[in-house]
């Protein structure tokens, strides 16, 4: 088969055709990762290193502002008016919610998603690698926004009994800011869109089915129905069981793909593949939460292996971690998971390498 | 004539008002708070505890009831404290260092408040030091670590360490939750107990101090 782009690789496998090869990306690749790998490059650079089939620029790092509130304990403002403390890991810890009152948040002035300076970096990955490898406009889910800067996560889940009205509120917010700034990464170029944000927990969703369907669907929905309108696929991430809510996602929101197929929460390659496979990309499910970070470079090819023997036939995958490249993952692993992506990923799937001999009754 | 319950059920449903009415009116016809308690308001916290387990509630039911709860118990609190009434274990919890997840925590807070245990809160991103000095200081039964994220269970087993180093090791049960955790893994490195949701980390802390 004739090598495809990156960019060709990602789209071609979203429409459930087999490419060249099972494609992979990534949410994030912690700088640790990547500077023990290619020292001292830059995130492009090394994307160009490990040949990366698409890059994300992740929102909170890439396109928010943030304005210092105390130096000295790393606390700063994010661009909804939440109060984030950093830790050692550069993660943020909401303090203080921007709205605690109705009064709050009729008086509420959301972020400008026109602000040029956000564009500034995208337009040097897309000058970079149009038509390369896929760009992919990234927003944080409105839920996610709404419980961490806007509400608090104990308010929000609260208001989604106690006072509906303004979760809806906080969602129009969101989402009217996350139309506009998705449309202009397409005007721009982004060929594909992402939805990040957890909806569930490991043994269950955080809401039932109904408080889903009312509170955290209708702001995705409302994104896929733009990425759609403007010819371009969009995928969402989410930890955790999603079985109970796998309807939500894929058949009234319309996503084009799923991340990560949470094996933590038990999700199944296989299973995936056969009840939902057929009409949404399956993304994932290497375990960084186990064998990227514990295990032997053997154990991820074989489990890089079994994913794509499970989730690979007929397009459809897209090989990833189960969540990002972070910290903790050993480098030597990530880079033995992109050669087993190389090795057993190539189309048409070679099933002598993907099924182990005991199972094919070869062998002693 | 106070009927428990009634509190049982203003607690299932989360309905605050229901519930501090029901406690205001039963501590007016001089029901001794430690009864309001244990026969009303814990079997309403432990059915929502339940409910939860079995996937019938969610995060948003399982905060609404914690509140009607912990709401009717701030009030039970001076009636408590001159009964004299023990807590049934003192708890200390916090996030480990790196790992700023918390509503994890917060909610086995809340399930241990409302099932009668002191509970001291030290917050999240906390360094094993932060643990010892705290363990070194108060008087605990249970340390409660939470690491949500893969990268911060090596922090977990350091806080582990740590304790063992200062020789506070035997002084406290330590236990451990969070999203990576497994059973195995705690058992493997040495916790005394896992607990894979807030429901089950009241169940093994109760099974602890036994």
């Amino acid at each position: 088969m004739q090598k495809l782009t990156g960019v060709e690789r990602i789209l071609k496998t979203i429409k459930h055709q087999e490419p060249d090869v099972v494609p992979h990306f990534e949410l994030l690749h912690h700088k640790k990762v990547r500077d023990a790998i290619l020292p001292g490059a830059s995130y492009a650079d090394f994307i160009d290193y490990m040949d990366i089939d698409g890059f994300l620029p992740f929102d909170k790092v890439w396109n928010w502002s943030y304005e210092t509130v105390d130096a000295s304990k790393n606390i700063k403002r994010d661009q909804w008016g939440g109060i984030v403390q950093f830790t050692s890991e550069d993660l943020g810890h909401p303090i203080i919610p921007a709205i605690k009152t109705m009064k709050d948040l009729d008086s509420y002035v959301p972020p400008d998603p026109d602000a040029e300076w956000r564009y500034n970096d995208l337009r040097q990955l897309i000058k970079r690698w149009k038509g390369q490898r896929a760009i992919i406009a990234h927003v944080t889910d409105a839920f996610d926004i709404a419980k961490e800067s806007l509400l608090g996560d104990v308010a929000y889940f609260k208001a989604m009994i106690k006072n509906p009205e303004i979760v809806e509120r906080c969602n129009e917010i969101v989402t009217n800011y996350h139309l506009r700034f998705l449309s202009n990464c397409i005007d721009l170029g982004a060929d594909l869109v992402l939805v990040s944000g957890d909806w569930a927990m490991t043994k269950t969703p955080m809401a039932s089915h109904e408080q889903t369907k009312r509170f955290l669907a209708p702001p995705l929905k409302k994104c896929v129905e733009l990425a759609h309108s403007r010819g371009v696929p969009c995928l969402k991430h989410t930890d955790g069981n999603i079985w109970p809510i796998h309807d939500i996602l894929i058949d009234y929101c319309g996503v084009d793909g799923l991340h990560p197929i949470d094996p933590m929460a038990g999700i199944d390659m296989a299973e995936a593949k056969s009840v939902f496979g057929d009409r949404c990309c399956l993304m994932g499910n290497v375990s960084c939460a186990a064998t990227l970070s514990w295990g032997t470079t053997e154990e991820v090819r074989q489990e890089t292996r079994e994913v794509i023997k499970k989730g690979g036939k007929g397009g459809g995958l897209i090989v990833m971690s189960s969540n990002t490249i972070h910290s903790g993952v050993k480098p030597e692993n990530y880079v033995a998971m992109i050669e087993a992506i190389k090795e057993y990923g190539k189309y048409p799937l070679d099933w002598s390498k993907l099924v182990p001999t005991y199972w094919t009754g070869g062998g002693k | 004539m106070v009927d428990f319950n009634k509190i049982t059920e203003g607690v299932i449903q989360g309905d605050s008002t229901v519930t501090l009415a029901l406690v205001r009116a039963a501590l007016d016809s001089s029901i001794p708070a430690k009864d309001i308690l244990e026969k009303g308001l814990i079997p309403g916290i432990k059915k929502v505890g339940d409910l939860f387990g079995a996937g019938e509630y969610f995060l948003p039911e399982l905060l609404v009831s914690g509140e009607a709860m912990l709401d009717a118990v701030k009030i039970l609190e001076p009636e408590l404290a001159k009964g004299d009434i023990p807590p049934k274990g003192k708890f200390l919890i916090g996030t480990v260092q790196g790992d700023v997840h918390d509503i994890g925590k917060n909610i086995v807070v809340m399930m241990l408040k409302g099932n009668g245990w002191k509970v001291t809160d030290l917050g999240v991103d906390l360094s094993p030091e932060a643990f010892c000095s705290a363990v070194k200081e108060g008087d605990y039964d249970i340390v409660g670590l939470s690491a949500l994220l893969t990268m911060t269970m090596p922090s977990a087993v350091q806080t582990l360490e740590a304790l063992k180093v200062a020789g506070l090791r035997d002084k406290v049960k330590v236990v451990i939750g969070g999203a990576p955790v497994t059973k195995e893994w705690a058992d493997e490195i040495g916790f005394d107990g896992f607990a894979s949701d807030a429901n089950e980390a009241v169940r093994i802390s109760e099974a602890l101090i036994t």
